[in-house]
């Protein structure tokens, strides 16, 4: 095979390529804040990681006395949100971020501003919620913090406003990325990319953003009725004007799990990359996995209350949402048979990235069997709220989205930054991650089957949970020396690893067909698309021969600007299916000419989203402070002042709202 | 080096069943895996089903990615992959067999639903279970009695329980007798099912399932299974008011407070009975309580072994006086939260009418003997995090309130000899 | 036939697939994320419905403790009819000025031509309606705070006061997104390549219009 042959011997560099501090504050630039999210949801992820290993040691043996109940619960609280929001999420946001333009052949998202935004608020939203464990008031709720617990009655200190603060500020965040890669996808496709062409990471990247489109509002309502609870003294929750504590359990769920799927369809999605690119094959029933992942996503909003089988709910609505679940294994377990079938038949590399997708298919496939024991309400009486479901969303998000993801790092790392991640480490990383990950979780099913609650901060001696326990606890630190030679990898790699070239796997999407690291225009010229795989047709045109391909003539490929169709069709010839001829050796040169030389507008660099961002939570850091001075007021029977937070909030506002108009009233790019 | 990954995993599942296979019902005694109710085994059945399922499954699809990964390894000079990109037979193949197998699940599935959902039996004892943070109050309406954290269960009947809670959510769960069914404020839930009639008595540990906050970890409870007379015994017993138990050792003996916590497999009954003066309402025969002749020892499993958390001091060599302590009770903010049947009226924590009786203390956390009592008395908060009885010590101060107490080690082991006198 | 799809193009303008502007995609997008947001406070208000155990009540009678009589219930629905109608009226207008905005190129011979053409004079309507609007829900919000109803009194009280300001709230942004396209439009008139903006505050505008339909039809008039 022709791939990773040329002679290369330096990444990509670029002519005005701006560095320094005030160049990564102010970049609008899809691929710098894709490493942005990168490095920031590594970062966090090392936290929950760590919040995590805290929790094993603590259980670890019966009675355990490292920490505290409230430590405990604070971990477990933070463990769960970290990870949800600030490590698997932003994960999966590097990717959007990085991968979405560059694999529909776009040179950047549709509002780089508003990309600029949606990092810029998420990162302030992380420190906001991690600040609280400086303040000794970590969130101690739950990540599904249940009413009526998190009101103000029950858990009266700030620990709560952090929590359901933080989440509202991370919720901006998401929902501006998702307006934002809804529209990249559906408008910035490269001429002939039509969605049955889309890489499968796009696709199910695409099925994402319209769950965080329709979900996050409900979660965000839930937020406001509890916050609203805590500042103002509505009733939402409150018991004893005959609220129902089952109102946020269900806007909650109706949120909560949709978001799984949040989390897991990218991993679905990279593993849809990598495993074809190691088979050398192409996908087994693309169209069937692009169905699969609609209808996963689309089955996500009506199963919400199998999370709610043990609150009573009644017979009728029991059994409608036990089928609507086991419904959803069926698209699931068709993407399982779809990566073993794309396998079938090739000539399969073991590199690490292919090892993490194995792994994936794997150990999702233990995560989606216990899900199905718990899809059966009787059944789910004895499993739910124990180890045994702890067991079960382990193998789906550390199994399946963990596992895809490290996979896609691997996979990717090359094109981010021009270099490979070595081989062995990554090896010797998969395997402790696996074994680990088993040895950690795999006991959890005994653990919470005979009898082992959920969130307790210890357990008493002959329960026989012990040797349980001990397993799990002693999988983990394998798992914590797994993650240190992850990042020793990354690190060296990133300054020494070997140089990898456009195209060091022999990809089929257009992502590889351009240098590494990219240029920041992306594309010289916008690529025209004519098949599924439009680098394969260049370079081993043998793979993709059975596959639909555009003829000269199709309106797919009918050149549209500014929403006229201009008449022209794309010039199409047996040697130029791509915009790069068939030899050319893929961009070996270092040094390439800027965006400025090409005459390729691009977007100016800009602080004002950063400004917004800040400005967003400066007012919530102002609520958070007012609910500070109503328990302050509570405590010395009505004395004391709401004046600093109103300060605070107001200058929040004027912020926000200057710096907003500043931004929108500035153009986007220099005219020309 | 892939190779070896499912020889691993293999081993890893054969050691586990090895462990599971040597384990007694003593080494297991939570699990659910050996029901010993009618709702129990239906779901153990349900279970049995979709461990069936899933383990074909399972089996399969590895089975499938095993032979993939090794049988189409590149090799040099094989030939290029041929280039199959679907197949519909196929796909349809694997999405009606899932379907099917579902169907399979779904059926019982839906038919245990309805069962075990249905209406209790008009015949069934009622209990009516409060959840409160951190403890279980258990009312028998149709006896007319309230306890606390211990539940005794007739074999062969029904019970029927009828769940609400006092503040948070908390979920009811005994892992042996059932599934856990939540239990929540504003509503009242129902969960109902017939302890075998075959069983002698016997214990089972029951938790809260749902988590309520800071000791969360710390509100469990036991259920006792004893046969219909032993039950109905125990029931009129409660239904009595206090009934002070006449001491074997000689007047003034008193009831000693160990300085230090017993040895953990201490039978947690109190080692001398306490002392009755005249004055006493109810003098019992000093003969072994219900529970004790019932239970005389309990299983390692159903014995707290919670260590008493460092730094809580209690003075040495103290005998309580269990009339004293009877009327210091009476004068003691106790009586402000706690009821005692004619002494103490006010429901807002657990009923210590028959506190004596009990094998725990602090919702299953602490083995109810003098040592825990006495520190649980001086220090509640200190004892189980979160606790919302305010520490009795005095100079030490309520979390909550700031508010300090007023009792001194003395006065406590008086109220311990009395509470404890209370069968 | 030889175009590629680096066709040249003026530098502000983008290719994109479906020859819409990206921002008219997001906004539909933005329009969809808020169905749900008002699908939640909706669904809340109708779930809490008659479940308050205090009064005032929306439709119900109810007895004030204070005083001891007996008050009807505290929705008034002539009033609100007026308010809607100003709302419906206030999308006419928005109508009136994009079709305004869209024709700035055409001549307008005829006084009414002007009238009708004048994008000033209907966006400024269009806030001064949603203005309006606004005046009668803080007038119906000092009633009803009057009549004992605050955001604390009951459930129905903390829905109907959290749906309706949400509402409310989106109003103002609305009326605030107005005033800025009116200024603009008077420093440097806005014409027909401007049209996509004032195309995109009508879809919200209209928007938020459906929702009260919705908000007034559920919680109003239906008891």
């Amino acid at each position: 095979m022709a791939t990773a042959t040329a002679p290369i011997h330096a990444t990509a560099h670029y002519h005005e390529e701006p560095t320094g501090v005030m160049s990564w504050l102010t970049t609008v630039d899809h691929k710098r804040i894709g490493v942005l999210y990168l490095y920031s949801a590594l970062f966090f992820f090392l936290v929950g990681g760590l919040e995590a290993l805290i929790i094993r040691m603590q259980l670890h043996g019966p009675n355990g006395t490292l920490v505290s109940a409230e430590t405990y619960n604070q971990l477990f609280t933070m463990h769960g949100t970290t990870m949800i929001f600030l490590g698997v999420m932003p994960l999966s946001a590097a990717f959007f971020n990085f991968l979405i333009p560059l694999q529909i052949g776009a040179r950047d998202v549709a509002f780089p501003r508003l990309n600029a935004f949606s990092y810029w608020v998420f990162i302030l939203g992380g420190i906001f919620m991690n600040v609280s464990w400086l303040m000794a008031a970590a969130p101690d709720g739950g990540w599904f913090g249940y009413t009526p617990l998190t009101t103000r009655t029950y858990s009266p200190g700030l620990n709560i406003d952090f929590w359901a603060i933080g989440l509202q500020i991370l919720g901006v965040s998401s929902l501006a990325a998702a307006f934002n890669f809804l529209t990249t996808i559906i408008n910035m496709r490269a001429p002939g990319m039509n969605l049955m062409r889309m890489p499968m990471f796009t696709w199910m990247s695409f099925v994402v953003q319209f769950l965080l489109v329709l979900a996050f509002p409900v979660i965000t309502i839930a937020l406001v009725f509890l916050q609203f609870d805590r500042l103002f003294g509505t009733n939402f929750y409150t018991v004893s004007a005959g609220a129902d504590p089952l109102l946020w359990q269900h806007l909650f769920w109706i949120f909560g799990h949709p978001e799984v799927y949040i989390l897991i369809l990218p991993a679905f999605g990279l593993v849809s990359e990598i495993l074809p690119t190691f088979s050398r094959k192409p996908l087994f029933g693309y169209p069937v996995m692009v169905y699969s992942g609609i209808l996963i996503g689309f089955l996500g909003f009506g199963v919400w209350a199998h999370h709610m089988f043990a609150v009573g709910m009644g017979p009728i609505p029991d059994t409608v949402f036990a089928l609507t679940t086991m419904l959803i294994a069926i698209p699931t377990g068709v993407k399982i048979f779809n990566w073993i079938a794309t396998m079938h038949g090739g000539a399969l590399r073991f590199t690490t990235p292919m090892l993490f997708s194995i792994g994936l298919v794997a150990l999702f496939t233990i995560g989606g069997i216990s899900g199905i024991m718990h899809s059966s309400p009787p059944a789910d009486l004895q499993q739910t709220d124990t180890y045994f479901i702890v067991a079960h969303f382990h193998y789906v998000l550390f199994g399946g989205s963990m596992m895809g993801i490290f996979g896609g790092i691997y996979f990717y790392f090359p094109k981010m930054f021009g270099r490979l991640m070595h081989e062995g480490l990554g090896k010797v990383h998969f395997w402790l991650m696996f074994i680990g990950m088993n040895l950690t979780f795999f006991p959890m099913h005994y653990a919470g089957l005979n009898g082992m609650p959920r969130r307790i901060y210890r357990y008493d001696a002959d329960q026989g949970w012990d040797g349980f326990n001990a397993m799990s606890s002693w999988g983990s630190y394998l798992l914590a020396v797994g993650m240190l030679i992850f990042i020793f990898n990354f690190f060296r790699s990133r300054a020494a690893g070997r140089v990898s070239g456009n195209d060091p796997w022999g990809g089929s999407t257009l992502e590889w067909s351009i240098p590494s690291p990219p240029p920041d225009y992306n594309f010289a010229k916008l690529p025209t698309v004519t098949s599924r795989y439009p680098l394969w047709d260049v370079k081993s045109p043998e793979l993709t021969s059975d596959i639909p391909h555009t003829r000269e003539g199709d309106k797919d490929n009918r050149v549209k600007v500014a929403g006229s169709d201009t008449g022209a069709n794309v010039h199409l010839s047996s040697t130029d299916r791509t915009h790069q001829p068939p030899e050319a050796p893929m961009h070996t040169e270092t040094r390439l000419p800027s965006a400025r030389a090409l005459g390729i507008p691009m977007p100016l660099s800009t602080i004002k989203p950063l400004l917004v961002a800040i400005g967003i939570v400066i007012m919530f850091t102002g609520m958070l402070i007012r609910s500070h001075e109503i328990s302050a007021m509570a405590a010395a029977a009505g004395q004391g002042s709401t004046m600093l937070s109103t300060i605070i909030i107001v200058a929040g506002v004027v912020m926000l709202v200057g710096s907003l108009y500043w931004w929108l009233l500035s153009p986007l790019e220099e005219h020309h | 080096m892939l190779r070896l990954r499912r020889p691993l995993m293999a081993a890893l599942t054969v050691a586990l069943a090895l462990v599971l296979a040597a384990c007694s019902q003593e080494q297991l005694p939570n699990t659910t895996f050996n029901p010993r109710t009618e709702f129990g085994r239906d779901i153990d059945d349900l279970w049995d089903k979709l461990l069936f399922w899933g383990t074909v499954v399972f089996v399969f699809v590895e089975a499938a990615l095993i032979f993939v990964v090794v049988r189409y390894r590149r090799r040099e000079g094989h030939p290029e992959p041929k280039h199959v990109h679907g197949n519909t037979t196929l796909e349809i193949l694997w999405t009606v067999l899932p379907a099917v197998i579902l169907v399979l699940i779904a059926v019982p599935t839906v038919r245990t639903i309805f069962r075990s959902q249905a209406e209790a039996p008009a015949s069934a004892i009622q209990v009516n279970v409060v959840g409160h943070q951190w403890w279980w109050e258990f009312e028998y309406p149709q006896y007319g009695f309230k306890t606390a954290n211990e539940l005794y269960l007739p074999t062969g009947r029904t019970v029927s329980f009828h769940l609400r809670s006092q503040d948070v959510i908390h979920s009811f769960w005994i892992p042996q007798l059932g599934g856990k069914r939540d239990v929540i404020t504003n509503r009242t839930n129902y969960l109902w099912f017939t302890p075998d009639s075959t069983m002698g008595s016997d214990v089972w540990n029951g938790f809260c399932a749902e988590y309520c906050g800071e000791s969360h970890a710390n509100m469990k409870f036991r259920a006792f299974t004893v046969s219909q007379e032993d039950f109905e015994r125990w029931a009129a017993h409660q239904k009595s008011g206090p009934v002070i138990t006449a001491p074997a050792a000689p007047p003034g003996a008193g009831t000693p407070v160990a300085g230090a916590p017993p040895a953990a497999a201490q039978n947690p009954a109190p080692a001398q009975p306490a002392p009755a003066d005249g004055a006493a309402a109810t003098v019992a025969v000093s003969s072994p309580t219900l529970s004790q002749s019932l239970f005389p020892r309990l299983p390692e499993y159903a014995i707290p072994k919670t260590p008493i958390p460092q730094g809580l001091d209690f003075q040495e060599g103290l005998t309580g006086d269990v009339e004293r302590g009877r009327q210091l009770y009476a004068r003691t903010p106790c009586v402000g939260c706690h009821v005692i049947q004619g002494v103490s009226a006010s429901p807002i924590g657990p009923n210590l009418t028959h506190v004596g009786s009990r094998t725990t203390i602090a919702a299953g956390l602490y083995p109810n003997d003098a040592a825990h009592l006495a520190r649980w008395i001086k220090n509640a908060p200190a004892m189980k995090p979160g606790a919302i009885m305010p520490p009795m010590g005095r100079g030490l101060r309520d979390p909550r309130t700031n508010a300090a107490g007023t009792l001194d080690d003395a006065q406590i082991a008086d109220i311990v000899a009395y509470l404890l006198a209370l069968k | 036939m030889t175009a590629s799809a680096h066709a040249p193009a003026p530098a502000h303008v983008h290719y994109t697939t479906t020859g819409l502007d990206n921002r008219k995609i997001a906004i539909w997008a933005f329009i969809g994320s808020e169905c749900m947001l008002f699908a939640s406070l909706i669904s809340t208000y109708l779930i809490y419905k008659g479940k308050s155990r205090v009064g005032p009540y929306p439709h119900e009678p109810w007895t004030n403790p204070l005083t001891g009589q007996t008050q009807a219930g505290i929705l008034d629905i002539p009033i609100t009819s007026a308010s809607t109608f100003v709302l419906l009226m206030s999308s006419l207008a928005m109508v009136l000025a994009l079709a305004a905005v869209q024709n700035k190129h055409i001549p307008k011979p005829t006084r009414g031509d002007r009238i009708l053409g004048s994008s000033q004079l209907w966006l400024f309507t269009t806030a001064l309606l949603g203005a309006i609007f606004l005046g009668f829900q803080a007038f119906e919000f000092t009633a009803f705070v009057n009549e004992g109803l605050t955001i604390k009194t009951n459930l129905f009280g903390s829905t109907f006061f959290t749906l309706t300001g949400f509402h409310g709230a989106h109003v103002t942004v609305g009326v605030i997104w107005l005033v800025t396209l009116l200024f603009i439009d008077r420093r440097r008139n806005l014409g027909p390549a401007d049209a996509l903006n004032v195309d995109l505050c009508a879809l919200y505008w209209h928007f938020v219009d459906v929702v009260w339909i919705a908000i007034f039809t559920l919680i109003y008039l239906i008891e």
